[in-house]
């Protein structure tokens, strides 16, 4: 298992921000869907590619090869209560590899997270929750439509997945990217909300839209989406949480 | 080669401006240091011990300047361009000949005066204690460390001439007062030899000094009170008066006599450092506070205004208060301390004092969380020490028992001292990217241009990496073996010049022995050589390894001159970017680090293994960092990690600035690498986002605890955005207030030179 080859677009050790304590962030290239703010435009594809300035992105590597540098934070993990995080792209799209690091992490104890949209067949991630200590699970838009226009694809499979991961128990970490103009209507929000009373457990996180990724656009040669939106300020993100916390979600929190 | 003109010392405001300063204010120039000149010159054939005598009356209090609006506590000093003293105005007896003929110029003074001080300059210049351990040096050590001008002369060592490195015993003046410890000496005197007596006697009259300054302060405040009119301030410069009068006769009996005693022996011994002040101030502040005669906030408010005084006595790289940590005798009372002290040091928001917190797993949780409070704050301080890896560490590196290390405290930059039981003055600097230099060249520096080390061989025969290895190895054994030799040659010609009675009646075993501090005196003579560029010289043999004789890329000639091309030429670029893909330390890279640990074990083995040939306690490597490694990088060639020509070298034992690019744990894993047994002390730095302190405190105290259980032994945080730096840098008008931690001192961002500004903002800041 731990000789599966997996392509890997980056690595970040002591990461604070994707999941619980202190962590190791796996990211897996490829990913099924595309996201009009997507801020890692190089996670998309699968294969490795070269940059018009000469900088690779991605590379083939093994469960074992990826597991020994994870190892090198256990110390940090036991301290802070963090662990791998497996990212991408759509990290289930590599499913075997996938499947193979968070059962690798597990197998010695390592607290894990999934960063995934959820658009795989419930059998697959189903089957992938002994070895899931957290879903940091995405939620992009509520109505169909829009949701096909900003993502790519039909939203029916992420939502259903949702509900039975929620269903089942699993703990889940809800991450919102809201981008002003596409995102963020009443609709949606009020969608979040209603999942944040529903589940009192569950964690939403929200993302709000950022220009971090424009530059890879540029090297990968690709033009970037054309979108109308802007950066939000303090103000409308306040204004977001104040919305989410007032319909009965108090558990909304910037990510 | 081009290299620029250093700015460093127009922009730095040292130690020696703010004298030229004094002197200017001065209604007679250079009447002091006249006076003082006149007191060595009547005793230069008399024993040490009235030599120095006469030169201290003359010298004190005449150096203490007036009290000033809002001081709750007296002393302030200015040393004059002549003196004598450990290490404010130069070693020993010391002339400031450049600070004179600026005074001359600056002043306008006539041409009468004008050759007065030269001629007091001449009457000097052979007879300084810095020139006389010059002239001390056997001809192969002179030519071994022909320059002392370390901040411009290109070189792989230089000394440096000073007796710093000291920690005196405040708890012990605290408890016996000045007359409890002339009662001590004066037991002493009887059935000692004459020799003995008459250095005992001397310390005697250094005491009664100190009760004249003391005095003198008394007589100021009184009259300032008389004269003041403002009720509160006329209340606060009676208590000055009172407990000046007090302690200058009894021991203190409460918490500002305490310190009161305390801050004016620290000035005029010449001393700015002052160890673990919560273990000899607590156990006053904590009586005083139970019995009412004192709020926190008063008490606070008086280290408040002591701390302005270390700032007003200028000296960023010193200045150095401990607290916290194993081996204090009241760990409650000095708890208390400690927990002011912090609260002092985020009201005064100032560069100075060089707060530093040590601790242990099961200390009072108030303290690190106080600390962390502090720092997040944007203040630098406290810097951390970790006792649970550093007392074993220095126990093993002094050679001592766990007890004894238990008193190790942090000083100047961070090199480590025994409290009161050992001196460790750093006296040697020495450059390990300039011996690698050195090495590529058959020991020609291409800089100075000149034969600097032993010829270790033309590169063109290296066969292997060992080879240049070896060269690099035989480049620092002639360096460190120099710098040891010179050091043992410091303190012996220190001693023969003076008693240094300020320290030797607060340093362990000088008065049981009835012997000065440098004259058999002190219990344990230790030396420090600071080594700069080991990260940079790590790196270069790394990339040297990998480029030439792993992957045989290019021959080791060709890597030659393309760094003596400092990479302009054909295909040089090239070669640079393909040297930077070789792993660098910082990134918990095996082979990198490796090799750091490499350079590390053998030039603190190398450097520990001279103590006993020259007969020394111990002689050990201090990592520590100032503005050292962007001054020596000016005057270092192009090197092999891909670094060019004049720019700075790594910082301490960190990572070269921004190599260190696989997260902050990787960094952190990277440092616990090196062995913290063998050497006196290495500084960490750490940049964090004030983010990261707001929003995510606990796994901010996670990394930090798991860093520590690691093997952790210091770290000095930063709090800063990369934005702020970027902004500084544009609008500096509006950043005064950007503290950073430069290594081994905090400084205003602002006031950096330019090239070091780059550097701060190159090293990477963890969010
Ligand atoms: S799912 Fe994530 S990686 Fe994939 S396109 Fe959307 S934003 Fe980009």
């Amino acid at each position: 298992m731990n000789d599966i080859v997996g392509i890997v677009f980056d690595l970040q050790r002591g990461a604070l921000h994707d999941g619980p304590g202190v962590r190791t962030v796996v990211f897996l290239k490829g990913c099924p869907l595309r996201c009009a703010w997507c801020h890692n435009p190089e996670s998309q594809a699968f294969a490795p590619e070269t940059g018009r300035s000469g900088k690779t992105y991605g590379w083939a590597t093994t469960v074992e090869e990826v597991m020994a540098v994870v190892r090198r934070d256990a110390r940090y993990y036991a301290e802070s209560g963090g662990g791998l995080t497996v990212s991408g792209g759509e990290p289930t799209a590599q499913y075997m590899f996938c499947a193979a690091l968070l059962a690798a992490a597990k197998a010695e104890n390592i607290h894990t997270c999934l960063d995934t949209c959820g658009a795989l067949d419930w059998p697959r991630l189903d089957a992938l929750r002994p070895d899931v200590d957290v879903f940091l699970y995405d939620y992009k838009a509520t109505d169909p439509a829009r949701h096909r226009a900003l993502t790519g694809i039909e939203p029916d499979l992420p939502f259903a997945n949702l509900a039975r991961l929620l269903e089942a128990g699993a703990s889940v970490r809800l991450r919102c990217p809201l981008v002003p103009g596409m995102n963020d209507d009443a609709e949606h929000l009020g969608a979040i909300a209603e999942l944040g009373r529903r589940w009192p457990k569950l964690a939403i996180e929200l993302m709000p839209y950022h220009e971090a990724g424009e530059a890879k656009y540029g090297d990968l040669g690709r033009p970037r989406p054309e979108l109308s939106t802007h950066v939000p300020g303090p103000a409308e993100i306040a204004a977001w949480l104040d919305s989410l916390h007032g319909a009965g979600a108090p558990q909304a929190a910037l990510g | 080669m081009a290299h620029a003109a250093s700015p460093f010392r127009q922009t730095m405001k040292t130690l020696h401006d703010l004298n030229v300063e004094a002197a200017l204010a001065a209604p007679a120039p250079l009447a002091r240091e006249r006076a003082i000149t006149a007191a060595f010159r009547a005793h230069e054939h008399d024993s040490p011990v009235t030599r120095e005598l006469a030169v201290l009356s003359s010298q004190f209090p005449s150096s203490f300047e007036p009290i000033e609006d809002g001081d709750l506590i007296a002393g302030r000093i200015r040393y004059p361009l002549v003196s004598f003293g450990p290490e404010p105005g130069g070693l020993g007896y010391a002339c400031l000949a450049g600070q004179i003929r600026s005074v001359v110029t600056e002043r306008g003074l006539d041409e009468a005066a004008r050759a007065e001080a030269e001629e007091l300059i001449a009457f000097w210049e052979a007879r300084t204690t810095e020139s006389k351990t010059r002239a001390a040096y056997p001809p192969a050590l002179a030519a071994a460390l022909p320059s002392d001008a370390w901040t411009s002369d290109s070189g792989a060592a230089f000394p440096l001439y000073r007796m710093a490195g000291t920690v005196l015993d405040y708890a012990k003046l605290l408890r016996l007062g000045l007359g409890g410890l002339d009662a001590e000496v004066a037991a002493r005197v009887a059935g000692a030899e004459p020799a003995q007596r008459e250095f005992l006697e001397g310390l005697r009259a250094a005491l009664r000094l100190v009760a004249a300054s003391l005095r003198h302060y008394a007589a100021q405040s009184r009259s300032l009170a008389a004269d003041c009119g403002d009720d509160a301030r006329e209340a606060e410069l009676k208590v000055i008066a009172s407990s000046c009068e007090a302690v200058a006769q009894r021991a203190p009996a409460t918490f500002h006599e305490a310190i009161q005693l305390a801050w004016i022996y620290a000035l005029i011994s010449g001393t700015w450092n002052y160890g673990r002040v919560d273990d000899w101030l607590g156990p006053f502040l904590a009586r005083d506070l139970d019995a009412r005669l004192l709020t926190e906030e008063t008490a606070t408010e008086t280290i408040c205004s002591w701390w302005r005084l270390m700032k007003a006595y200028e000296n960023q790289f010193n200045n150095r208060v401990i607290i916290g940590g194993r081996g204090r005798a009241d760990g409650d009372a000095s708890d208390r301390f400690a927990l002011l002290a912090m609260e002092a040091t985020r009201r005064v928001c100032l560069n100075q004092p060089q707060l530093s917190l040590r601790f242990y797993k099961g200390q009072n949780p108030a303290l690190m969380a106080r600390a962390l409070d502090v720092i997040g704050e944007g203040c630098t301080f406290p810097i951390l020490y970790n006792d649970d890896v550093n007392i074993p560490a220095v126990a093993r590196a002094f050679g001592v028992q766990e007890t004894e290390a238990a008193q190790y405290t942090p000083y100047g930059c961070g090199e480590y001292v025994l409290a009161h039981r050992s001196v460790g003055t750093p006296n040697g600097v020495v450059n390990l990217a300039k011996c690698l230099e050195l090495a590529l060249h058959d020991g020609w520096d291409p800089v100075a241009r000149r034969q600097a080390g032993p010829r270790t061989g033309n590169v063109a025969g290296f066969a292997s990496f060992e080879g240049v290895w070896r060269a690099y190895a035989a480049q620092l054994e002639h360096f460190v073996a120099a710098l040891a030799e010179q050091e043992r040659i410091e303190y012996d010609v220190a001693g023969r010049e003076a008693p240094f009675l300020f320290l030797s009646a607060l340093y362990d075993d000088c008065i049981a022995r009835a012997m000065p501090i440098f004259s058999g005196g002190v219990r344990h003579l230790g030396g420090t050589n600071e080594t700069y560029g080991n990260t940079t010289a790590a790196d270069a043999l790394l990339a040297i390894e990998h480029v030439v004789f792993r992957d045989r890329a290019v021959t080791l000639p060709r890597l030659v001159a393309a760094l003596d091309a400092n990479f302009a030429g054909p295909d040089y670029e090239a070669l640079r970017q393909r040297l930077l893909t070789v792993p660098k330390y910082g990134n918990d890279d095996d082979a990198a680090d490796a090799m750091a640990q490499r350079v590390h074990e053998h030039a603190c083995g190398l450097t520990r293994a001279q103590a006993a040939r020259v007969g020394l306690d111990s002689y050990l490597v201090v990592v520590i960092n100032n503005h050292a490694n962007t001054i020596l990088g000016r005057t270092t060639a192009a090197s092999a990690d891909g670094r060019r020509a004049c720019e700075r070298l790594a910082n301490g034992n960190n990572p070269t600035p921004g190599a260190d690019r696989s997260g902050v744990t990787a960094f952190l894993n990277s440092l616990v690498k090196l062995d913290p047994g063998i050497h006196a002390g290495t500084v960490q730095n750490m940049k964090f986002s004030g983010g990261l302190f707001r929003r995510h405190r606990a796994k901010l105290e996670a990394l930090l605890r798991a860093y520590w259980a690691g093997g952790g032994t210091q770290a000095m945080i930063t709090v800063v955005s990369r934005a702020d730096l970027e902004s500084a840098m544009r609008e500096p008008e509006n950043w005064g207030h950007l503290m950073v931690r430069v290594g081994g001192f905090s400084i205003r961002f602002v006031e950096l030179p330019r090239d070091v500004q780059i550097e701060i903002i190159s090293r990477t800041l963890y969010e």
